[in-house]
This record gives C-alpha cells, sequence and structure tokens, in this order.
C-alpha cells in the first residue's frame, strides 16, 4: 500500500537511477580519445573568443527590474477577477482605480526614458595625422 | 502509513526560516542576504497558506501570501536598485567592505 | 459587505485618500511639466493642508473609536496624524533650504512623491487595527523612507545609509511576518481584538506565543530604533540628507509608537478599569520585556551619544535615548502614561525637529557636521547659536523649555505605578545627556571662533521658520495646558 507520497518517492529514485544508469553505461562503453578540438565550446563549429563569464550590460537590469514589478501586481488581479462582480460597481470601480494607478507608474517610466533601449554611442575614429593633399603636391 | 499534515508544512517552513536566518548572518555580498531575506519571507507564507488549509479559517491566509508576494518582489526590486547604486559609487557590493559611516 | 458599507469606509478613510490622491497629482504633475520644479513644493503643502482639512473634521465628528474591518479611526489616531502633518510641513520648509536637495533638484518629483507615500504609509500605520494591514503599511512606509535615504545619490554615504536601512529593515520585517502568521495560526485571525478575545478565552501554546510576540516586537523596535534593533539608526541618521533624517527621527517614530500602542493596548491586555489602568494578559508578560528594552535603549543611547563628534550621529544617539524615555510612557499600563506619550512626542518634534534644521542650515554653510565647526559660532551667528541652545536644553529636560514638561508627565506615569527603580535610572540617564548636549553649547559658546568657523546668515524664510519651532518650545514650558487637554481629549474612549 503505497501513500501519494510514496508514489512519489518511486518516481524519483527511478528518475535518478535513469540518469545514473545511462551515463555509467556511457562511461564504460564509450572510447576516450580527447584532444584539444574536442574539448573546446561548442559555438555553432566557430572558435569561441573570450570566456564565457561576462558581465551582462546594465541595461538588461533595469528592464528586468521594471518587468519584475508590473509582472508580481498582476497577480492582485486574480482574486479581484474572481470576485468582482459580488461587489457591483464599487467591484469593478477598485480594480480599475488599481489598473489606473500601475498606468500612471509605466507613463511615469516612459516619460523618465527608463524603458529607452539607449544605445551605446559609436566611436567614430578621429584622424589626427592626415597629410594634407595640398603639401603632397608642394613636396612632388 | 504517511499522512501529510500541517506538522509537515511547519516543518518545512522552519527549515526555511532557519536557512534564511543562516544566509543572513554569514553571507557577506549583499545580494545573498537579500536572498536569506526572501526566504524568511517565503517561510512565513507557507505557514499562512497551511494555517488557512488545516485550520479552516477560510481563504484570509491565502491571500496573505499573495500580498506577501507582492510587497517581497517590491523590496527585492528596491534592493537591487540601491545595491546597483552602491555598487556604481564603491564598485562592491560586500556588506563588511562598505563601512564608511563609523564614528 | 454590501455598498452602503463600503461607502462609509470611504468616509471613514478620507485623509488617507486624499494623501493618495496627492500623490498621484505630484506624480501626474512632475510628467507633464517636466521642466518646472517651483510649483512642486506648493502642491505637496496643498496637500498636507487639505489633508489637515479632513483630519481635523474627522477629530471634531468622532465620539467614540469607530471599528470597521481591518481598520479602527478614533482620537488617538488622529492625534499622530495631526503630529506627522505638522512635522511634514517643517521638513517641505526644510527642503526649501537645503543644499542637499538641491543638488539634485532634478528628481525633486520623486523627493516629494516619496514623501507622501512615507506619509501614506504612516496614516495607515495608525488607523490599522490588524496585524496584516499594519505589516503592509509598514511596508509601504518603509519602502519610500529606503529610497528617500539614498536620495542624494552623488555622496557615498548616503548610498551606504540606504543599503544598511534596506537591510536591516528587511530582516527585521521579514520576523515580524514570521511572527504575524505564528499568530494567525494560534488564534486564527490576524484582527488585534479577535486576537485579544482568544488569548483571553483560551490558554494557548505559551511558548509559541511569547515567541511570535518577540518575532513582531522585532519590526517594530525596528521603526522606533529600540535598543537591540537600533544598529541601523546612527548610519542611517548620518548617511541620508537632513531633512529625511530629521522626517524619520519624528514622524516614523510617532507612526511606529502609534503601532506598538495599538498592538500592545488592543491585544494583549484584559481588563481596563475605571480609573484608567491596565492588566497585561496572563500568557504574555510583555511589560517586563518592555522594561528590560527601554532601559536597555537609553542606557545605550545615552551613553553612546558621549563620544559622537559628528552632530547628526550625536542627535541620532539621542533619538535612540529618546525611544527608551518614550518606551517608559508605554510600559507603565495607564492612561496616564499614555497621555504622557503624547505630550512628549508634541514637545519632541518641536525641539527635534528645530535641532536638525539649525545643523542643517550650517552644513549649507561648511559641508559637514562635525562639532568642531560649532567653535564660537555663538558669537559668529548668534541667532542660530540661541536657537540650537533652546533646542538641545529642551531636550535635555531642563525647566523653562517644553522638553521639561514632557519628561515629568512621564516620571509622574512611571511613579504613580509605583516604578520608583526605574524612574531613576531614567533620571540618571538624563544627567548623562545633559554631558553631551552641553558639549555642543561649550563648543559654541566657550571655546574662541577660529578662522574655520563660519558665519551663516539665516534669510529672513529660515529665520521664520526657526522661530516657528523654538518659541512655541519655550511657550509649552510655561504654558503647556493646551497641549495637555488636547492629548487627554485625544486618549479619551481609547480602549477596547
Amino acid at each position: 500500500m503505497l501513500t501519494e507520497f510514496g508514489k512519489i518517492f518511486i518516481f524519483i529514485l527511478v528518475a535518478i537511477l535513469f540518469v545514473l544508469i545511462a551515463f555509467v553505461m556511457a562511461k564504460l562503453v564509450r572510447p576516450s580519445r580527447p584532444t584539444y578540438e574536442k574539448s573546446t565550446i561548442y559555438e555553432c563549429g566557430e572558435e569561441p573568443i573570450g570566456s564565457p563569464w561576462v558581465q551582462f550590460n546594465i541595461r538588461f537590469y533595469v528592464v528586468a527590474l521594471i518587468f519584475l514589478i508590473f509582472d508580481v501586481e498582476i497577480v492582485l488581479l486574480f482574486p479581484w477577477a474572481l470576485s468582482y462582480q459580488d461587489y457591483g460597481f464599487y467591484g469593478f470601480a477598485v480594480g480599475i482605480i488599481f489598473l489606473v494607478v500601475l498606468g500612471i507608474g509605466m507613463a511615469y517610466e516612459w516619460r523618465k526614458g527608463d524603458l529607452e533601449w539607449a544605445r551605446p554611442k559609436i566611436q567614430v575614429p578621429v584622424l589626427n595625422n592626415l597629410i594634407k593633399r595640398s603639401e603632397v603636391k608642394s613636396e612632388s | 502509513m504517511l499522512q501529510v499534515g500541517l506538522q509537515h508544512f511547519l516543518i518545512v517552513s522552519s527549515i526555511l526560516f532557519a536557512l534564511g536566518i543562516y544566509g543572513i548572518v554569514t553571507r557577506k555580498n549583499a545580494i545573498m542576504v537579500l536572498m536569506g531575506i526572501e526566504l524568511m519571507l517565503n517561510s512565513a507564507n507557507i505557514n499562512f497558506v497551511a494555517f488557512a488549509r488545516y485550520g479552516n479559517f477560510g481563504l484570509h491566509g491565502q491571500i496573505y501570501a499573495l500580498f506577501v508576494i507582492i510587497l517581497a518582489a517590491a523590496e527585492a526590486a528596491i534592493a537591487l536598485a540601491i545595491v546597483l547604486n552602491l555598487y556604481k559609487t564603491f564598485a562592491k557590493i560586500n556588506v563588511d567592505e562598505v563601512n564608511n559611516l563609523k564614528e | 459587505m454590501d455598498m452602503t458599507n463600503l461607502s462609509e469606509l470611504v468616509g471613514l478613510l478620507t485623509p488617507e485618500i486624499s494623501v493618495s490622491l496627492f500623490l498621484v497629482a505630484i506624480v501626474i504633475f512632475d510628467l507633464i511639466f517636466n521642466k518646472d520644479k517651483k510649483i512642486l513644493p506648493f502642491i505637496a503643502l496643498a496637500g498636507v493642508a487639505v489633508t489637515l482639512f479632513f483630519v481635523v473634521s474627522q477629530y471634531g465628528e468622532i465620539a467614540e473609536p469607530i471599528k470597521s474591518g481591518m481598520i479602527t479611526v478614533d482620537k488617538f489616531g488622529l492625534y499622530f496624524k495631526v503630529l506627522i502633518l505638522i512635522s511634514t510641513v517643517f521638513v517641505i520648509f526644510f527642503t526649501l533650504s537645503s543644499d542637499e536637495i538641491k543638488a539634485s533638484a532634478d528628481r525633486l518629483g520623486e523627493y516629494y512623491t516619496l514623501m507622501f507615500g512615507m506619509m501614506l504609509g504612516m496614516f495607515m500605520l495608525v488607523t490599522a487595527t490588524d496585524l496584516i494591514l499594519i505589516y503592509l503599511s509598514l511596508e509601504l512606509l518603509s519602502l519610500s523612507s529606503y529610497v528617500l535615504a539614498g536620495f542624494t545619490k552623488l555622496r557615498s554615504r548616503s548610498s551606504e545609509a540606504a543599503l544598511k536601512y534596506i537591510l536591516y529593515g528587511a530582516v527585521s520585517s521579514g520576523l515580524m511576518l514570521f511572527g504575524i502568521s505564528l499568530i494567525y495560526g494560534l488564534t486564527g485571525s490576524t484582527n488585534l481584538y479577535a486576537i485579544n478575545d482568544y488569548l483571553l478565552s483560551s490558554n494557548g501554546n505559551v511558548v509559541i506565543l511569547a515567541l511570535a510576540s518577540v518575532m513582531i516586537f522585532a519590526g517594530i523596535g525596528y521603526k522606533i530604533s529600540a535598543a537591540p534593533f537600533h544598529f541601523w539608526t546612527p548610519d542611517v541618521y548620518e548617511g541620508a540628507p537632513i531633512t529625511i533624517t530629521a522626517y524619520l527621527s519624528v514622524a516614523s517614530k510617532a507612526a511606529g509608537f502609534a503601532m506598538l500602542v495599538r498592538i500592545l493596548y488592543i491585544g494583549y491586555v484584559s481588563v481596563s478599569d475605571a480609573t484608567g489602568h491596565w492588566t497585561v494578559i496572563e500568557a504574555f508578560d510583555w511589560q517586563m520585556l518592555l522594561i528590560v528594552i527601554s532601559i536597555f535603549t537609553m542606557t545605550l543611547g545615552n551613553f553612546t551619544a558621549l563620544w559622537q563628534d559628528n552632530l547628526k550621529r550625536m542627535l541620532a544617539y539621542s533619538s535612540i535615548a529618546h525611544a527608551g524615555y518614550l518606551l517608559l510612557g508605554v510600559l507603565v499600563l495607564s492612561n496616564q502614561g499614555l497621555i504622557a506619550v503624547l505630550i512628549y512626542f508634541f514637545f519632541y518634534m518641536l525641539m527635534n525637529l528645530g535641532a536638525f534644521y539649525i545643523v542643517m542650515l550650517i552644513a549649507n554653510k561648511t559641508g559637514s557636521e562635525n562639532i568642531n565647526e560649532y567653535d564660537g559660532l555663538g558669537y559668529t551667528s548668534p541667532f542660530l547659536g540661541v536657537a540650537l541652545t533652546i533646542c538641545l536644553i529642551s531636550l535635555t529636560g531642563l525647566p523653562p523649555t517644553a522638553g521639561f514638561i514632557g519628561k515629568l508627565y512621564i516620571f509622574i506615569a512611571l511613579v504613580d505605578a509605583k516604578m520608583i527603580a526605574v524612574a531613576v535610572i531614567a533620571l540618571l540617564n538624563s544627567v548623562v545627556s545633559l554631558y553631551y548636549y552641553v558639549r555642543v553649547l561649550k563648543h559654541m559658546f566657550l571655546t574662541k571662533a577660529t578662522e574655520t568657523t563660519p558665519v551663516v546668515k539665516a534669510s529672513s524664510f529660515e529665520k521664520i521658520v526657526l522661530l516657528a519651532l523654538v518659541i512655541p518650545i519655550l511657550v509649552f514650558g510655561v504654558y503647556f495646558e493646551p497641549i495637555i487637554n488636547f492629548a487627554k481629549n485625544s486618549l479619551a474612549g481609547f480602549g477596547l
């Protein structure tokens, strides 16, 4: 006689065993002849450039923060959506006020420029030591 | 035969709470401390939902859990923004290294 | 819940609704007129004025406390709302002449928005009688103040203050939430009245109750900066812009005390007899806990303040010590003690705001709050010197000032409750505090002015604001009847 959790336990056990057996079998059967080419990181056949451990751009982070807040606020709408009909117009108005406040927050972010994906300025190389055409001519 | 009851939820929540406190006390990285705080808040959430379910207190506990989830997200967002600001000024986020305010 | 009930609730919440509407108004104004920052303070002042009107008219209408769901509207809460509004007005005035804030004037819209956010949190906090609403409003207050503490991004100490504030704050509010969840499991409710009913009718698990209550106290103790949870106070007070420091030390602390009194005097008391004396519930003796915390708080605050050279930091420790004195009024378990708390808070607001304002004016000139900058200041800028002297004497609690009256009422309440030993300790603490307050006076008046001593010329606007703080300190020192009547009137009908 198994409880519900007993079934889950057996399931977990089987899952672990399945992976373990697969790995151990592969380890025993396969030949192991590593070369430099084989042990490098696979990047669609290209040669990898630089370390994969780079810092992400800070702009991702601001967008993620903004997303996080708005994403989670929506959780409050679920209980409201289930029950606003019971409260008539007041119930409806409460939800609308909430959404309007959220909208103002969104407008604020927009206006303050936090949603802009500010591109880094492209540095145009400036050439200082150009030999002027006139100088070349006078020499010749 | 194992019946999952209130006790099991409480055990899980106290383990989470203890882990949270442990993380806060031992970690020096501000982000890690924040993770500890999140663990604490979520352990309280488990308590709320479990009590509401097994104590027959109605749905209040589950709604409280929703409120706490939203608050936790807001708090995390503000905390991360502050940590980011700090990183711009100090170029480090370890709590014990940022210590200019002393007598 | 039907419609009439909801519209009634809206009627009870007029001050909060007014604050919220003005918060949104500031945001929208800042969005549309992005360049024009001059009008923002006036919108904020208008918001405070309108809210004050609603609060005062509610104060006149309400006779008995009105309990409605998660909130209770009574004169006790309205008294604290008046305090919060008055201190908000002064902080807005401070902001107008603060160089720190002017340096980041392009974000002034956010500054006032967050200030109104703090105000909304405090308003909800003093009204709430449900633990979960208390937690939510506490977080609203805290989240706004975390950002404000780090408002001046240019200075590194400001962002450090914000980090320390949010880490300590989040930990203690997390503890509080866990305590609330345990109380919820124990009693089946988060409403303070229901919790009280449960605690009176049955003997639940005493250990769990004590544990949960101590955890809840962690959240409150952090807000009022009581001793084991005070670590953030000096750092945040020093690092935050001075206007915000003043606001935190007065308004935020007032809201914290209102919350403390509500939780303890609704949830954790059993009887209140006709003479206004209360009895602690049997299951959890919080009176003893508060005695220990209060003595610890004021001793630590006063003794650490002795060797502070930064005036902001010194005032931070002094505000910790004052939290200790105020806790004495809470723990005597009588209406007399609560009246003493209300009176003390009114005077504490005036003198603390005054002291921070003068420190700010001088810091505007010199860029630091070090005590050596005050050498001979009493001669180079006599107006500020004399005003600071009055504020500091009042903070010590010496006779011709309002601070004396506040302390006197607390001591009378203590002696009436036969807690002579505690009263003696508090008195000795006051003597210790005299030393560090007088030290500033010594620097100002008995030390010769050096070349670095600033000559601070206050503008006429600044003089008027300062006089509006200092003159009441002197007037209420001799003619204190109105405040006492106000406080007594506010406490009428408070309780179960």
